[in-house]
């Protein structure tokens, strides 16, 4: 494949191997999801240009809005957290832990 | 006719006269005594002498049988009696002995409180073991063999207070045990291939399997302690002087023989039976003398001494040279048990002293006794013209002139050698040279009831030989011709034991041994046999028995492969289970991750 679609696909890929293998602090979680949101937005701009469809264009503009509003609230959700804990450890939400 | 009846009547009337103080008690209100038992013995021995001059005079032999245990359809087992040359010689020599020992055991276990007990003990011994000479059939003589085993294991713990005692009696019974399986494998064998138990039957005009013949050979060395199975019988010696005297001399030990004399005619045809029992009776011969060199306690001297014989006895059968060993037990039978009584005797006076070290000078105190302990000891060593010159030299004569196997040949003259070492050792420690006792013992042999059963042996142990290789028909011819330094190699190396013998005496007199010497620690602690076996196979044995009953059946078998190991399996499964259920995300975001890789390489 293209140069193009090996960037985005691999960074897709790590930004979710990741989020799913953190270790310690909750925003490295929040930066790969964010990562994640950044190749999905290349790869939606990359459709219309590819397949000369020019009425999706407009998708990757909806999924930007949707990846910011969802950016603020992870971020509200780790200042809350390190409000109430101190710190962002992930080892601190464990209240579903049995 | 006559002949026949008067033999088996007067036989039959010997065996009832045995019985008697055993069953009479238990029906009518009588009570047996030390005296009447002996005077029931010396009946017994007079009467027996009937069918011996008879056999003796016309050489009739019989057989007799009587009720028949119908137990299974085709085997007959009938009680029959057996007299032949071996049984009616052997039964006034043991009656005779017998008698003997019991008077002299009027005068050693005088102040014993159950002395009527002791001599019923011994009579039914005698009753066991003319039943084990004159049976005919093995089931017969497998009765008088137990028999004969109980008998000692009940003489021999006669003092049972004593913690030794007790061990020597176990030691004992369990040895013989380990014969017992020998002789029960040949019984099955000869029941299930011959179907008869007759010793009349036990004949094979081929090659004799050789499976019947070691579990013989197993018998014999058990019951005789041949080496393997020996340390019971100096352990033995535990017993009163008396029991020593009867069983483990004369009488038991030969039973061991005596089954293999019987068990001749199959024997013969199988030289690989017959190479076993040469180098077996070889070996037996020159570890119990060299074992005997080292030994202070008079009795284990005389103990070992009989082991010595024992593998002499068991050469000759190797030689198939069944009658001559026949010879040498009734020779053997008159002197061992005189140098017990003398043993005894000397023990008594000396207030209970058994040390030879502690001994010496009694030449002078116990004249008859030592006497007849010199007189014992040179028919033991093999001096010309006395009893065991008869049976022992022809036994070296022929040993030296046959195509057979040298190790043993050396191994046996060796032995020779030693028997006449530490017999004279015994002679000098203990009759001649300074008392070494303490001052005060009271020693008196002017007593009948010693003096006469000691003389009585003593004629026997000077004439028996003589009477018996006269009066006998040998069944097969003596090496007539050989070179003269064969002819002569038995007085040669028993001189040569008397020369060494003599040295070595004298080294103890006037130098001091110098330090401990391998050879000397090898022979006084008898060739490491007992702690090296004791231990190893009991423990060989029970430790497995313990593995496989506790760890294999309980714990694997009952428990491991049923509920608990399913239990642990569980218990191991939840436990590696239980950390991916916990409620954490980054658990949960992992096997998603891996299940989308999974679907993604199948993809």
């Amino acid at each position: 494949m293209s140069l193009l679609h090996l960037s985005f696909y691999s960074t897709f890929t790590l930004s979710c191997l990741g989020l799913a293998f953190h270790r310690a602090h909750l925003i490295s979680a929040l930066l790969c999801l964010e990562s994640m949101m950044l190749a999905l937005y290349l790869a939606l701009s990359t459709w219309p240009v590819e397949n000369l469809t020019s009425s999706s264009s407009l998708t990757p503009l909806l999924m930007l809005t949707f990846s910011a509003c969802e950016a603020g609230t992870g971020l509200a959700m780790l200042v809350a957290s390190s409000r109430t804990h101190g710190s962002d450890h992930l080892h601190n939400l464990n209240l579903l832990q049995c | 006719m006559k002949t026949t009846l008067l033999l088996n009547s007067s036989m039959l009337l010997t065996l009832m006269i045995i019985l008697t103080p055993t069953i009479l008690p238990l029906a009518t209100t009588s009570k047996n005594s030390a005296p009447s038992i002996t005077r029931a013995v010396k009946t017994a021995f007079l009467t027996s002498l009937v069918p011996m001059t008879t056999f003796i005079h016309s050489g009739a032999e019989s057989i007799i049988s009587n009720w028949e245990w119908k137990f299974i359809m085709n085997f007959k087992i009938p009680i029959s009696l057996k007299m032949d040359l071996y049984s009616m010689v052997f039964l006034p020599i043991a009656l005779c002995i017998t008698w003997s020992i019991l008077q002299f055991a009027s005068w050693y276990m005088a102040s014993e409180p159950h002395i009527t007990k002791f001599f019923s003990y011994l009579l039914i011994f005698l009753t066991m073991m003319l039943l084990l000479t004159t049976a005919n059939n093995m089931f017969l003589l497998f009765i008088g063999w137990e028999g004969v085993g109980i008998m000692s294991f009940l003489l021999i713990g006669w003092w049972f207070a004593r913690a030794e005692a007790n061990t020597a009696a176990l030691q004992a019974i369990l040895y013989n045990r380990i014969g017992d399986i020998g002789l029960i494998l040949s019984m099955a064998w000869l029941a299930s291939t011959t179907n008869t138990w007759e010793i009349q039957h036990m004949h094979t005009t081929s090659q004799t399997p050789t499976l019947p013949l070691l579990g013989l050979i197993l018998a014999a060395t058990g019951k005789s302690a041949q080496f393997g199975l020996h340390p019971w019988l100096p352990a033995a010696m535990e017993g009163p002087t008396p029991v020593s005297a009867l069983l483990h001399s004369s009488t038991m030990v030969v039973a061991g023989i005596f089954l293999l004399i019987r068990s001749h005619p199959m024997l013969s045809n199988n030289p690989t039976a017959l190479t076993l029992c040469l180098c077996l009776g070889a070996l037996s011969t020159l570890f119990a003398a060299m074992c005997a060199l080292t030994q202070n306690d008079i009795k284990k001297i005389i103990a070992f001494s009989t082991s010595s014989q024992l593998g002499l006895m068991m050469v000759t059968i190797g030689l198939n040279l069944p009658q001559l060993a026949f010879l040498h037990i009734s020779t053997h039978a008159f002197f061992k048990a005189m140098l017990f009584l003398c043993s005894g005797t000397i023990i008594h006076s000396l207030n209970g002293e058994q040390d030879i070290r502690k001994m010496g000078g009694l030449q002078n105190t116990l004249p008859t006794t030592t006497s007849c302990l010199t007189i014992g000891n040179l028919a033991l060593m093999g001096t010309p013209f006395l009893a065991g010159f008869y049976s022992k030299d022809l036994i070296i004569e022929n040993l030296n002139t046959s195509y057979l196997n040298t190790w043993a040949l050396t191994l046996t003259l060796l032995a020779t050698s030693f028997t006449a070492t530490y017999s004279l050792r015994l002679t000098l420690l203990a009759q001649t040279g300074f008392n070494r006792t303490p001052p005060i013992s009271s020693i008196n042999e002017n007593n009948p009831m010693i003096l006469n059963p000691l003389s009585r042996l003593a004629l026997g142990s000077i004439m028996a030989g003589l009477l018996i290789s006269s009066l006998i028909t040998p069944s097969n011819t003596p090496p007539m011709t050989m070179p003269t330094l064969t002819k002569m190699a038995a007085i040669l190396v028993t001189t040569l034991g008397i020369i060494i013998s003599l040295e070595l005496s004298n080294m103890t007199h006037l130098l001091t041994l110098p330090k401990q010497n391998p050879y000397f620690n090898f022979s006084s602690s008898l060739g490491y046999f007992n702690p090296l076996t004791h231990r190893t196979n009991s423990s060989n044995l029970l430790l497995p028995g313990q593995k496989i009953a506790t760890q294999l059946i309980d714990l694997s078998w009952y428990k491991k492969i049923g509920p608990e190991g399913l239990a642990d399996l569980q218990q191991t499964s939840s436990k590696t289970l239980t950390s991916t259920h916990k409620g954490l995300i980054k658990t949960y975001l992992g096997t998603f991750t891996l299940s989308i890789l999974i679907i993604l390489m199948t993809l």
